[in-house]
C-alpha cells in the first residue's frame, strides 16, 4: 500500500476543536431522530438536543485552559475568552430550548427546530473562536442562515414568514457589506489572519489609508447589522415580533453575543492602528442606538417589538466598554452579556406564559392586572423589568455600571452622562409593565402556561439577577479573568 | 495590463447598482434576491483582482467559499419567499406591511 504524504503537516492539538465536533456530529443524529421516533414522543428530540448542549458544555470546560490555544495552522482558537463566550451561548440556548419545550409541541417536525438551533450554534461557536476573516465569514453565515429559517419556522403564520423575509434581506444585505469590507482590508494587507492583518494596517503609511477606511467602515457596517446597533437596526423589532418567542429569546442573546465577540477580536487583532478613527465611529453609533433604543421602545404596544428597541438600547450601553477599549471595558461587556442573558431569558419566559388558545399575550394591555392572579410571576416579572431598567441593586444595575465606569476612566465623562440620561428614560417604560401588572384592573382571564422548564427557567434566572445584584463581584471575578490575554 | 484601479472600479459599481436596486425597487421580491447575488459577486470581483495583483491566492479561495455561501442564502431566500408567498399571494414589495411600528 502506497503511503500518502500529506502536503502540509497534519494539524496537531485537534482536540481543541472536540466541543465543535461533538456538536456537528449531534446536530445530524438529532435530525435521524426526528425522523425515526414516532410523533407522540418527538420530546426526546428536544431532551436529546438540551443533553448535548450541556455535553458540548462540559467538553469545552475540559479542553480550555492549555498552555496550547491555536489548532488547525492557528486558524482557530480556544482562549480564555471564547471559552467564557461558548459556555454563555451554550447556557442561553439551553434556557431557549427550555422555552421552546411546550411552544414548538405542536408543529410538526419538531426535530428539525432543534437541529435548526444546534448548527447555528455551531456556526456561532466557530465564529467566537476564529482568528482569520474566512472562518468568522463561514460561522457567521451557518449561524444567518440557520435563523433565518428559524424566524420562518410558523410557516402558516403569516407574521413569521414576512419577519423571515425582511430579516434575510438585511441580513443577506450586511454581510454583503461585510465582505466588500473585508475584500479592502485583504486587499491592503494580502492576508485573512486578525493578527497579521493588524500588524501590516498598523504599519501602512497614507497610501494605503483610503483603502484600510474603507474595509474599516464597511467592516463594522456589517457587524454592527447583526447586533443591531442603530442605525443598522430596522429588521430587529420586525423579526422579533414575528418569530416564534423561544426563537426571540434565543436570536437576542446568543447571535449577539457572537457577534460582540467577533466585535471586539477585530477591534482588537486587526484595527488597532485604528483606534482614533474607530472611537469616533463607535461613539456615533452608540448615541444612536442609546437614543432610538430607549425612546423609540417608548411607542410600542407590543411587548416583544419593545424589548426589541431594548435590546437595541442595550447593546448601545455595550458599545461603550468598547469605546473605553481596555480591559475593565471588555470584561463589562461580557459582564453586561451575562446578566443581559439572564434578564432576557426571564422576560421571554413570561411571555410565552402569557399565550393562550387565542391570545399571543404580547400586548402590553394583556398584562394588566397580573398581579392579582399570580402574584409570584408579576414579582418576578417586575424583579426583571426593574434590573433592565438599571435599579440598583439588581443585575442590570451592575451590568451598566462596569461599563460607564470603564468609559468614564477613559475620560469620555459626557458619554457615559448621556448614557445615564438615556437610562433614565429607558426607566420609563419598563416601569409602565409594572404599573400594568400592579395596578391596571384584569381585562382578560389568566390561563397561565406550565411546564417544568419554563417555570425553573422564569424563576432561576429572577434569582441569580437577584443574586448578582446584591453580591455581584464573583461574576465580575469570572469575568475579568476572561479578558486576560486578550489585549 | 489592466490597472487594479480598473477591477475596483467596475466592483465598486456593481455594488453600488446592487444596494441601490435593493433599496429603490418597489415591485417584487425576485430584484432583491438578485440585487443581493448582484452585491456578491461584486466582492467576488474584488477579492479575484486583489488576489491577482497582491500574487497571493487566498482571495481566490475566499471566492469559492462564498459562491457557496451565496448558493445556499438564495437557496433559503427563495424558501421563505415560497412560504410567505402561500400565505400573501403577493411578492410585491409594497404588500409586505404586516409588521410596523
Amino acid at each position: 500500500m502506497a503511503e500518502i504524504e500529506f502536503p502540509f503537516p497534519f494539524p496537531e492539538h485537534l482536540d481543541l476543536i472536540m466541543p465543535e465536533m461533538i456538536l456537528a456530529s449531534m446536530g445530524l443524529v438529532v435530525l435521524m431522530m426526528s425522523v425515526f421516533i414516532s410523533k407522540g414522543r418527538q420530546q426526546v428530540v428536544a431532551w436529546t438536543s438540551i443533553a448535548t448542549c450541556i455535553a458540548v458544555a462540559y467538553s469545552v470546560m475540559s479542553v480550555s485552559g492549555q498552555d496550547v490555544t491555536m489548532t488547525f495552522y492557528g486558524y482557530f482558537e480556544l482562549d480564555a475568552f471564547a471559552t467564557y463566550a461558548k459556555l454563555l451561548m451554550l447556557l442561553a440556548t439551553v434556557l431557549a430550548m427550555f422555552l421552546s419545550l411546550n411552544y414548538i409541541k405542536d408543529v410538526e417536525n419538531v426535530g428539525e427546530y432543534y437541529t435548526l438551533m444546534l448548527f447555528s450554534l455551531l456556526g456561532m461557536m466557530l465564529m467566537v473562536s476564529a482568528t482569520n476573516f474566512v472562518i468568522m465569514y463561514l460561522g457567521l453565515e451557518l449561524m444567518a442562515l440557520c435563523i433565518y429559517v428559524l424566524v420562518a419556522y410558523q410557516r402558516d403564520v403569516i407574521r413569521s414568514t414576512e419577519a423571515a423575509l425582511k430579516y434575510f434581506i438585511l441580513g443577506a444585505l450586511s454581510s454583503c457589506m461585510l465582505l466588500y469590507g473585508i475584500s479592502f482590508l485583504y486587499g491592503s494587507t494580502g492576508s485573512f489572519m486578525y493578527v497579521e492583518m493588524g500588524e501590516v494596517i498598523a504599519a501602512s503609511g497614507d497610501d494605503a489609508r483610503l483603502a484600510v477606511l474603507t474595509g474599516m467602515l464597511f467592516v463594522l457596517a456589517g457587524l454592527a447589522f447583526k447586533v443591531s446597533v442603530a442605525p443598522f437596526h430596522m429588521w430587529t423589532p420586525d423579526a422579533y415580533e414575528g418569530a416564534p418567542t423561544p426563537v426571540t429569546a434565543f436570536m437576542s442573546v446568543v447571535p449577539k453575543v457572537a457577534g460582540l465577540i467577533v466585535f471586539i477580536r477585530i477591534l482588537v487583532d486587526v484595527l488597532p492602528g485604528l483606534q482614533e478613527e474607530y472611537t469616533t465611529l463607535l461613539i456615533f453609533l452608540a448615541v444612536l442606538s442609546m437614543a432610538v433604543g430607549n425612546i423609540a421602545a417608548i411607542a410600542q404596544r407590543n411587548i416583544k417589538r419593545m424589548l426589541a428597541y431594548s435590546t437595541i438600547g442595550h447593546i448601545g450601553f455595550i458599545l461603550l466598554g468598547m469605546i473605553a477599549g481596555t480591559s475593565a471595558g471588555y470584561s463589562g461587556i461580557l459582564i453586561y452579556m451575562t446578566i443581559y442573558l439572564f434578564m432576557t431569558m426571564g422576560v421571554f419566559g413570561i411571555i410565552i406564559m402569557m399565550r393562550r388558545d387565542d391570545i399571543q399575550g404580547e400586548l402590553l394591555d394583556d398584562f394588566a392586572g397580573l398581579a392579582k392572579v399570580r402574584p409570584g410571576y408579576a414579582l418576578a416579572m417586575g424583579l426583571l423589568m426593574f434590573s433592565m431598567a438599571g435599579i440598583p441593586f439588581l443585575g442590570g444595575f451592575w451590568a451598566k455600571y462596569v461599563v460607564f465606569i470603564a468609559v468614564i476612566e477613559q475620560g469620555h465623562i459626557i458619554l457615559a452622562t448621556l448614557g445615564v440620561l438615556f437610562s433614565a428614560i429607558g426607566a420609563f417604560y419598563y416601569i409602565r409593565i409594572i404599573k400594568y401588572m400592579y395596578f391596571d384592573e384584569e381585562r382578560v382571564a389568566f390561563n397561565f402556561g406550565k411546564g417544568l422548564p419554563l417555570q425553573f427557567t422564569v424563576v432561576a434566572s429572577t434569582l441569580i439577577i437577584v443574586a448578582v445584584g446584591l453580591y455581584p463581584e464573583p461574576v465580575m471575578e469570572i469575568c475579568r479573568t476572561a479578558v486576560i490575554g486578550l489585549l | 495590463m489592466i490597472p487594479l484601479s480598473d477591477f475596483l472600479v467596475v466592483g465598486a459599481a456593481l455594488f453600488s447598482i446592487g444596494i441601490v436596486g435593493l433599496f429603490l425597487n418597489r415591485k417584487n421580491v425576485i430584484t432583491i434576491l438578485m440585487c443581493i447575488e448582484l452585491m456578491l459577486l461584486a466582492v467576488n470581483i474584488n477579492f479575484t483582482a486583489f488576489s491577482h495583483y497582491l500574487g497571493n491566492l487566498d482571495g481566490q479561495i475566499m471566492v469559492f467559499f462564498v459562491l457557496t455561501v451565496a448558493a445556499s442564502e438564495v437557496a433559503v431566500g427563495l424558501a421563505i419567499l415560497v412560504a410567505y408567498y402561500r400565505q400573501r399571494r403577493s411578492i410585491a414589495v409594497e404588500d409586505i406591511d404586516t409588521l410596523q411600528g
